[in-house]
């Protein structure tokens, strides 16, 4: 203070270390003036009392003012950076968000939308492969059940004799349990009144109920399927004959000869089981007539076998049982030169090929096609969003830069714009479920399948929102990085133009997103024309104006007369009776002997029973010899070959007539060879086929005069009721069946074409987004443009001219993914078209000119503008 | 009415910064302490007092003054706020309550 003896203040100054630690440990709120206060009081002392008693009082009050003594000071000014976990910077968030929205309606819009729907076609797809995937799953020990199939070279069969199950399972003692199913056959059912024929009918052994884990909603699961005069049926046959009546314990009669009693009514057959069934018959039923089953036979195929096997066998170990079984067949069957393999039952659906098996299986393929194609869809909804908001940035720029001078870290803007994604993907997905709600039943008759969306499945409703979270994410993603890396300084001064890296990207995604719509478009009209191929493909038979009835009851005994009453009326007089029907002939036998037939071989022939008219009835050609004939009595022991069976046993047309074959055991001589004609799907090659002769019956087909066919059914059907009036009379067309063999392809190609359709929707979505926003940002330049003498055309064209180079890139990519995708799936069929030039042209075409009409009412909206109006206002 | 508790050390250093008028900070606090009352008290309880002082209300602060004699670091000056004199003015208008209810002769006696 005044110490006028030290006239020139020379500053003193306390201990250096002392000071150090002060300025070390004091709070750093008040330590600039506490330091101030103690060097000052330190002068004071130092001029009072000297300069130990100043050292000594400066260290004491240091101390005093170290923690844990001093007390922090909190003041109103207290203010660290908010963090952007803090509500009212939530609040914040939530409200730029919103009014984001809402101001920029046109965007929101389109976002929303292109996100919705393809948030709402992607659950559905994927609904449809989880559904897929959960076949046979729901049998309490699915990992432990096999089926046992058999193949013999190329082909392979999903059936195995009658006496393996039980024979297996009692050397092995790995197989726990065994169960034979027949395969499905029609019945006539009668009970209260009501008479149906049913065709999803089984006849399987006792212990049916334990082994699968089917549900028996009435009866007693132990003792149901001992009594072979009881009968197991579905609640829905149940009500179907019963009504609201109980129906255990009820007669329910069989084929007007046989009675059984309802011993248990089982729940519908769950739509994801490979085996889909009305009526379940105790085995023992069947093996009162049944040759095979009598017998126990080891070398007829005539039955589905699945084997248990024990709890703690890997599907390693199971597949290393196939030696032994083959071993113990081979011991059964010295000559038998089948192979055996296990199938494990929840594979069956999806990766199943088999010929002989029961019908309605699924395609892997189609599984992963359906899953990549979701994905894709997400994908280009997901681009919509990124490459919108990404060229909307223009306008946030301001916004980002008052941000970043207030405080905002990078980090706290990325959280801004990600949530605000999210918030996005969110709305997306309550709409998008709303629409699969709304288009549900329509998909399910595109599919064919009962799906269903459970919003109380939790495990489904995780699924949802990840989907929506993960959109939300990485649609989020890319803006948010390009958003928060503006330079405030450059952004405020107005100085900022778009890079020319976020420019590229968006290009980038724009043809993604039309790589994808352009070879979804390519892939289902490749699909299209195949399946038309098939339709239209000459099968080596006239299929249309063919229909049939399967002979039933009385008609059997009555063949002869039956015959003669269709031959009587010239309407149903061009007819034949076969044993099977041509489209998916389902028995072949391996006990062929031809002279030079090469022991080892293991050529398997199907073979079908016709009558004399069969090859003028079908329109087919005989390539060499004749038909089976009336005039001929020695022609039951006869046989006619197809010319692949020619080729295979060795002959050619000028040896082939005469020579002696043996079928099944049964020798005879070849009269005659017919011309190649398709027999199964067309997935599979024209294999070898032996012709006999048809004299107990199977089913007439009748080749219809065009434009009498509703009179030919008529008579049929009279001709039916006269000669078998206990059983209801049913037709088919021939046509239909063969049509019928390929619903998975064409329910796929249903599927694709909606799908793609909805790819090129979302992308156009996008594309006029963007091409509004160029127009908009263009404004000024088409304004001066035009008065500087610019037309209409030329300022459309200037517009639409990027838009177009993208697209036209995108077709270059597009095509050769989509030729190499579609040529393997056209590997599937034996008989299937060359993928033409001019289907790449024609959806190039197509994707140009919808993008082009996107595009253009934006463009010309913007060239018809009048240049004063947008010029003027500066 | 329950109003803030002022202790004996805080009433002291809040006259001290209403004597010191505009003045008071943590050296001039410290001195006044000692010249006026003898009392001699480390800097870090009067810096402490001084806060808590202006956590309850009493006084308020603001940033100013730099000199060269303090290396050019500023000083907290503290003022009395409009609630700091009116807690004093209760607590002297309470004493000399109190001091005429004490009868005449109590104190005297005791005192000597």
């Amino acid at each position: 203070m005044n110490a006028p003896e030290n006239r020139p203040e020379k500053p003193v100054q306390p201990p250096r270390w002392a000071r150090w630690l002060l300025t070390r440990l004091h709070p750093a709120e008040t330590l600039e003036e506490v330091e101030g206060d103690l060097d000052e009081l330190y002068t004071y002392w130092y001029r009072r009392a000297g300069k130990t008693q100043a050292t000594l009082r400066y260290l004491l009050n240091v101390v005093s003012v170290l923690p844990p003594f001093v007390r922090k000071r909190h003041t109103q000014k207290d203010h660290s950076p908010l963090s952007n976990r803090h509500p009212d910077m939530l609040r914040n968030y939530f409200k730029v968000a919103w009014r984001n929205i809402i101001r920029q309606k046109t965007y929101s819009i389109l976002n929303i939308a292109g996100l919705s729907i393809a948030m709402a076609s992607s659950i559905l797809i994927l609904l449809w492969v989880q559904n897929e995937l959960s076949y046979d799953r729901f049998h309490r020990n699915s990992e432990q059940l096999y089926r046992l199939i058999c193949s013999a070279g190329d082909f392979r069969a999903a059936v195995s004799p009658a006496g393996m199950g039980s024979g297996l399972q009692a050397e092995m003692p790995e197989i726990e349990a065994s169960l034979r199913l027949s395969k499905s056959s029609t019945h006539l059912f009668e009970a209260g009144g009501n008479k149906f024929e049913e065709k999803r009918v089984f006849f399987a052994d006792s212990n049916f109920l334990q082994f699968f884990s089917f549900d028996l909603l009435q009866g007693n699961a132990k003792t149901a399927m001992r009594d072979p005069g009881g009968i197991l049926l579905t609640e829905e046959m149940a009500e179907k004959y019963y009504g609201t009546e109980p129906a255990l314990g009820k007669i329910i009669r069989i084929n007007n000869k046989e009675n059984f009693i309802v011993a248990g009514i089982l729940a519908t057959s769950p739509s994801n089981s490979h085996l889909q069934f009305d009526f379940i018959i105790p085995m023992a039923a069947l093996a009162k007539s049944n040759y095979d089953l009598r017998n126990n036979v080891w070398d007829r195929f005539n039955f589905y076998t699945y084997l248990q096997f024990n709890k703690n066998s890997s599907s390693v170990d199971i597949q290393n049982h196939i030696p032994r079984i083959q071993q113990i067949y081979k011991r059964h069957n010295s000559d038998g030169k089948i192979d055996f393999q296990l199938q494990p039952l929840t594979s069956i659906h999806l990766h199943s090929d088999l010929q002989i098996d029961v019908p309605g299986h699924g395609n892997i393929q189609y599984v992963n096609i359906f899953f990549i194609v979701a994905l894709f869809i997400i994908a280009v909804g997901c681009i919509n969003f990124m490459n919108l908001s990404t060229a909307h940035s223009a306008r946030r720029t301001k916004e980002v830069g008052m941000r970043k001078v207030v405080g905002a870290t990078r980090f706290q803007l990325v959280g801004q714009f990600l949530s605000e994604a999210l918030i996005v993907s969110f709305i997306s997905l309550l709409i998008a479920v709303g629409v699969v709600y709304l288009f549900m039943p329509v998909f399910n008759t595109l599919t064919e399948k009962k799906l269903a969306v459970h919003l109380q499945d939790g495990d489904l409703l995780i699924k949802l929102v990840g989907i929506a979270f993960i959109t939300g994410i990485i649609s989020g993603s890319y803006p948010a990085l390009f958003l928060s890396g503006f330079r405030p300084v450059s952004v405020l001064k107005g100085k900022f133009t778009f890079a020319g890296g976020s420019l590229l990207f968006r290009n980038g995604l724009v043809i993604a997103q039309f790589v994808v719509a352009i070879v979804l478009l390519i892939g289902t009209a490749v699909v299209y024309n195949q399946m038309n191929f098939i339709k239209n493909k000459n099968l080596g038979f006239e299929k249309s104006n063919l229909l049939y009835t399967p002979m039933t009851g009385d008609l059997w005994s009555k063949l002869a007369v039956y015959k003669d009453a269709l031959r009587q009326n010239p309407l149903t007089s061009n007819f034949s009776v076969i044993s099977e029907l041509p489209a998916a002939l389902i028995s072949g036998t391996i006990d062929v002997e031809w002279e030079g037939r090469d022991p080892n071989s293991q050529v398997v022939i199907p073979s079908i029973d016709v009558d004399e008219n069969f090859i003028d009835v079908f329109k087919m050609k005989i390539l060499t010899g004749r038909s089976f004939s009336a005039a001929f009595k020695g022609d039951s022991s006869n046989y006619m070959i197809n010319e692949k069976a020619m080729q295979v046993m060795g002959m050619n047309a000028g040896n082939a007539v005469g020579k002696r074959i043996s079928f099944g055991g049964t020798k005879g001589t070849i009269i005659g060879v017919v011309k190649d004609f398709n027999f199964k799907s067309l997935q599979y090659v024209i294999e070898p086929l032996v012709l006999r002769l048809n004299k107990w019956g199977g089913l007439v087909m009748v080749r219809t005069q065009p434009d009498n066919t509703e009179a030919t059914i008529k008579v049929l059907e009279g001709i039916n009721q006269e000669l078998n009036p206990a059983y209801p009379f049913t037709y088919h067309f021939f046509d239909k069946n063969l049509d019928d063999l390929y619903r998975s392809e064409q329910q796929m190609g249903r599927i694709f074409n909606l799908f793609a359709a909805l790819a090129i929707f979302i992308s156009c979505l996008g594309l006029y987004g963007l091409s509004a926003f160029m127009a908009e940002q263009r404004t000024k330049e088409i304004g001066v443009r035009k008065v500087l003498g610019a037309s209409v055309t030329g300022v459309v064209a200037l517009l639409s001219k990027d838009f177009l180079r993208l697209v036209l890139i995108a077709i270059v990519i597009a095509s050769p993914i989509a030729w190499y995708t579609m040529n393997r799936w056209l590997q599937s069929f034996a008989y299937k078209i060359d993928i033409q030039w001019w289907l790449f042209v024609l959806a190039s075409l197509l994707t140009i000119s919808i993008a082009m009409l996107t595009v253009s009412y934006q463009s010309i909206k913007a060239a018809l503008m009048n240049p004063v109006k947008s010029l003027r206002s500066e | 009415m329950r109003r803030t508790y002022l202790g004996e050390f805080e009433e002291v250093v809040l006259l001290m910064v209403a004597i010191l008028d505009g003045e008071a900070y943590g050296v001039t606090v410290s001195q006044a302490l000692e010249e006026h009352t003898g009392r001699l008290v480390t800097f870090g309880t009067v810096h402490n007092t001084l806060i808590r002082l202006e956590e309850k209300g009493f006084v308020s602060s603001e940033l100013g003054g730099a000199t060269a004699d303090r290396g050019g670091r500023r000083k907290r000056l503290f003022k009395v706020t409009a609630l700091g004199s009116r807690a004093l003015q209760d607590i002297q208008e309470l004493r000399s309550h109190l001091w005429q209810l004490v009868p005449p002769n109590a104190l005297k006696i005791s005192g000597l």
